[in-house]
């Protein structure tokens, strides 16, 4: 099939892409800009290792054609880095387990990111509903519970309440 | 694995669509959410020269109460948007509590009602990798002869599995479908044929557009109940929806559906006159449920036994209204 030519903004910058319409996003982020951090984990739109922001919501990108993403603004792993520095998030699932093979790691962080993003401070079980899109393999979860909590503290304390 | 090769449309009115579909209908598929048809054209089931993408049809999207007719829903709303709509929680709220249970919450971030309501069927030996189907022997859902669930048999009896059409039956919803032809409108329980390889009556050039609910239908209470083996991600192995309408302690009127044990999502028969006029006691739960139970067909087309899914039917049913009664 002829390849098109497509724009795509990812993390803050546009490309320009020529790729075939029957391409997924995933790997269009993956073989096309060498942004591997987002992981195909299970190939059948159920795991959520893939998950990317598409306008703020998470989405599954090994389920999205990434010439029907032109004109939206995708973020993925690589766009969650502040400064250059690992976020509040990032740095406590390092700190409290929340990752350890880590094939998981960057879709949580997307489903992470967007749900401190709508709401500061989840309950528990809040957390607990809005991780029910991702899998993981190794953690058993409990570990990321703590992560989020850290993560909220964290945050909570760099914002000095007035 | 990669998608097989197709052209992409991608209009952003209906009229637009329309012509694409009058166009291509011998090998086009339209693409709303994407969850159902890109897992499937993965698998090699679907293989159209063109694909539709309809997302950036703007008139398709919202929720849109009409004071003293319902309710309209554009297709191409998602299911997280029916779950979280104040409207549809307070009038309609089987319909909320069905569209909540649906796979993940990034799928419902993904998925839209259409595509709920035009869900393919689901088996075991259909829903798999081309290899896979090859090797055990393609079967009459696709590219063969075979019936690995009922051997022998010439029907196929893929089983409809999404969660908000039973709900949407139970509110007597009609859907508008627009063709070439012009638009017309049907309830949604004559949009089901029951046959799992033909299972719903949309031609090829057919756009589903709108979904309605009608006011005589708002206000019912609704529970809507869900069999399956995790939490989340899963499609349901069961599913009952139940509303009532009481007044003065009786019911008034009530409806009762099923889905993921049939080729399609069914109206109980017989469940309205069994309820209504009565007061809502363990012994009317009980005999409503041996109804439920008889009208599913499970079989051994999705996980666990159909024996224990037909169960359930009954058990779920005898909860959802106990849960109305008790409420
Ligand atoms: C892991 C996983 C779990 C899931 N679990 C559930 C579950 O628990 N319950 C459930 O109900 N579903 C489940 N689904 C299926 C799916 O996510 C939902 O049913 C969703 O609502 C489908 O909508 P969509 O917009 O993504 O559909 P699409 O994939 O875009 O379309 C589905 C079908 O409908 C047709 N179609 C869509 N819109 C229109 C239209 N406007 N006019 C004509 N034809 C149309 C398409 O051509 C296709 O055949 C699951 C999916 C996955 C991947
Ligand atoms: S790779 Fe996308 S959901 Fe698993
Ligand atoms: S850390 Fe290994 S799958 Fe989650």
């Amino acid at each position: 099939m002829k390849k098109e030519l497509i724009e795509l903004n990812v993390n803050g910058r546009t490309h320009e892409l020529a790729i075939e319409p029957s391409k997924l996003l995933l790997d269009a982020l993956r073989q096309d800009l060498q942004l591997t951090g987002s992981k195909r984990g299970c190939d059948d739109s159920s795991c959520g290792a893939c998950t990317v922001l598409v306008d703020g919501i998470p989405m599954l990108s090994c389920t999205m054609l990434a010439a029907s993403c032109e004109g939206q603004e995708i973020t993925t792993v690589e766009g969650v880095s502040e400064h250059g520095s690992l976020a509040a998030i990032q740095k406590a699932y390092g700190d409290w387990g929340g990752a350890q093979c880590g094939y998981c790691t960057p879709g949580f962080m997307m489903t992470v990111k967007h749900l401190l993003a709508v709401n500061a401070n989840p309950t528990e079980e809040e957390v607990r509903s809005a991780l029910s899109s991702n899998l993981c393999r190794c953690t058993g979860y409990s570990q990321m519970y703590q992560a989020i909590k850290a993560a909220i503290e964290a945050e909570q304390k760099a914002v000095p309440s007035t | 694995m990669s998608l097989p090769q197709f052209r992409l449309l991608r209009p952003r009115s209906v009229e637009e669509a329309v012509g694409y579909l009058a166009t291509h209908a011998s090998n086009i598929r339209v693409l709303a959410g994407g969850t159902d048809l890109i897992p499937s054209m993965r698998q090699k089931l679907f293989e159209p020269e063109y694909v539709l993408d309809v997302r950036r049809i703007a008139e398709l999207q919202g929720i849109r109460p009409q004071r003293g007719v319902g309710v309209e829903i554009g297709v191409l709303t998602t299911l997280n948007a029916i779950e979280h709509s104040d409207f549809l929680r307070k009038h309609y709220p089987v319909l909320t509590e069905a569209a909540a249970t649906v796979a993940s919450p990034v799928l419902r971030n993904m998925g839209t009602i259409g595509g709920n309501i035009c869900l393919d069927t689901r088996c075991l030996w259909y829903n798999q990798s081309l290899t896979w189907r090859k090797a055990c022997g393609f079967c009459i859902k696709k590219n063969g002869d075979l019936c690995h669930v009922a051997p022998g048999g010439t029907k196929c009896w893929a089983v409809f599995s999404g969660d908000t059409p039973p709900a949407l039956l139970c509110l007597n919803a009609e859907v508008e479908i627009a063709s070439p032809s012009g638009a017309r409108r049907l309830p949604l329980r004559e949009f089901y044929t029951g046959i799992g390889d033909d299972y719903r009556k949309l031609q090829p050039n057919e756009l589903l557009t709108r979904v309605f609910l009608p006011e005589s239908s708002a206000d019912y209470r609704g529970v809507y109940r869900k069999l399956r083996v995790r939490g989340s991600i899963d499609y349901p192995l069961a599913g009952v929806a139940v509303v009532v309408k009481r007044s003065d302690g009786h019911v008034s009127d009530a409806r009762l559906a099923l889905t993921a044990v049939n080729p399609a999502p069914v109206l109980v028969k017989g469940a309205s006159a069994m309820l209504s006029g009565k007061t809502m006691t363990e012994e009317l739960a009980d005999k409503v449920g041996d109804l439920a139970a008889r009208t599913a067909k499970p079989l051994t087309t999705s996980a666990l036994t159909p024996e224990y899914r037909r169960e359930m039917i009954r058990v779920f049913t005898r909860r959802a209204i106990l849960a109305i009664a008790n409420n």
